[in-house]
């Protein structure tokens, strides 16, 4: 049955590392639509706009409103970070439902995890820059330095809850879809209503993961 | 009954419970928010923004479960 093959990943071995093959090909077809769509924009910019300039600085401008809305202007310089995020995801995501047979490097927890972690440790490396060491160390010991572990715990939980939230959406739809195709009646025509739902399920989630991080960047600059 | 068994029944039944109430939970959210959006619709923008921050909250539980049941069914810790 197809979905013995769920969750397994052909693997790769180099140098003493194990590589996921499916999930590094797609990650790098993803980067390089991604990196040739931006260069393809830079190429084409005008100071009157066509249709798909006005669609890139519609999103532009949505992503720049989310961060001045909730950190002021100084929100601005974490465009670039969360923006990439957001397009990252939201391309792996849809991967899935091209006619390829390629997964969503989403749908492995490695690289939903590499994406949580990083954005954590930037989170640190954001509040220690902008309020430095010793000010954005306070926030740890506060309300009292008896809630110490409690902080550790909860910014520890941060990741965690980050990449599982991302991996088990994409994951549970790719699931579903192959159990749905793996059915005996009319294997092709039940997976349409999840093939659509799954391209909202994946827009949300890249949406999520990117409202999140700037919700933690704002956690980690406000304070006192 | 083998342990093997036990654990896919216990996956599905930890993840039906934990799916009830997370609908539960999420229907509540929602029906609050659409209530405040209905009574002050000038404040879309936030209240949405506040909605789907706690719904990925409520969410992340569920998807602890879901977790928990790949665990038990793929990687089954007693094979």
């Amino acid at each position: 049955m197809e979905s013995a093959h769920i969750g397994v990943h052909p693997l790769w071995h180099l140098y003493g590392w194990t590589f996921h093959s499916d999930t590094l090909i797609s990650a790098w077809i993803v980067t390089a639509v991604l990196l040739s769509f931006a260069i393809f924009i830079r190429t084409i910019l005008q100071m009157r706009p066509g249709l798909l300039q006005s669609t890139v600085e519609l999103g532009v401008d949505s992503i720049n409103g989310i961060l001045v809305e909730r950190m002021g202007e100084k929100g601005r310089k974490y465009f670039p970070f969360v923006a990439t995020l957001f397009l990252f995801i939201i391309c792996s995501n849809w991967l899935g439902i091209l006619p390829f047979d390629l997964k969503p490097p989403t749908a492995d927890l490695n690289t939903t995890a590499g994406l949580a972690i990083l954005t954590i440790i930037l989170v640190q490396a954001f509040g220690m820059i902008e309020k430095g060491p010793i000010r954005y160390f306070k926030r740890f010991f506060e309300p009292h330095p008896l809630f110490f572990p409690l902080n550790v715990i909860e910014e520890m939980a941060k990741p965690l809850s980050l990449s599982v939230r991302l991996f088990g959406n994409i994951f549970g739809k790719e699931t579903i879809i192959v159990i749905l195709s793996g059915l005996v009646a009319l294997p092709l025509i039940y997976p349409i209503p999840i093939l659509a739902l799954s391209l909202l399920i994946g827009a949300i989630q890249a949406y999520i993961f990117m409202l999140l991080s700037i919700f933690y960047i704002s956690m980690a600059l406000e304070g006192h | 009954m083998t342990i093997q068994m036990m654990s896919v029944l216990g996956a599905a039944f930890g993840l039906a419970i934990v799916a009830f109430a997370s609908a539960l939970a999420q229907g509540f959210a929602t029906g609050k928010a659409v209530e405040g959006i209905s009574r002050q619709p000038e404040a879309r923008g936030p209240i949405m923004t506040a909605l789907i921050i706690g719904m990925s909250f409520i969410e992340s539980l569920t998807l602890y479960a879901l977790l928990v049941a790949i665990i038990l069914i793929f990687v089954n810790p007693f094979k």
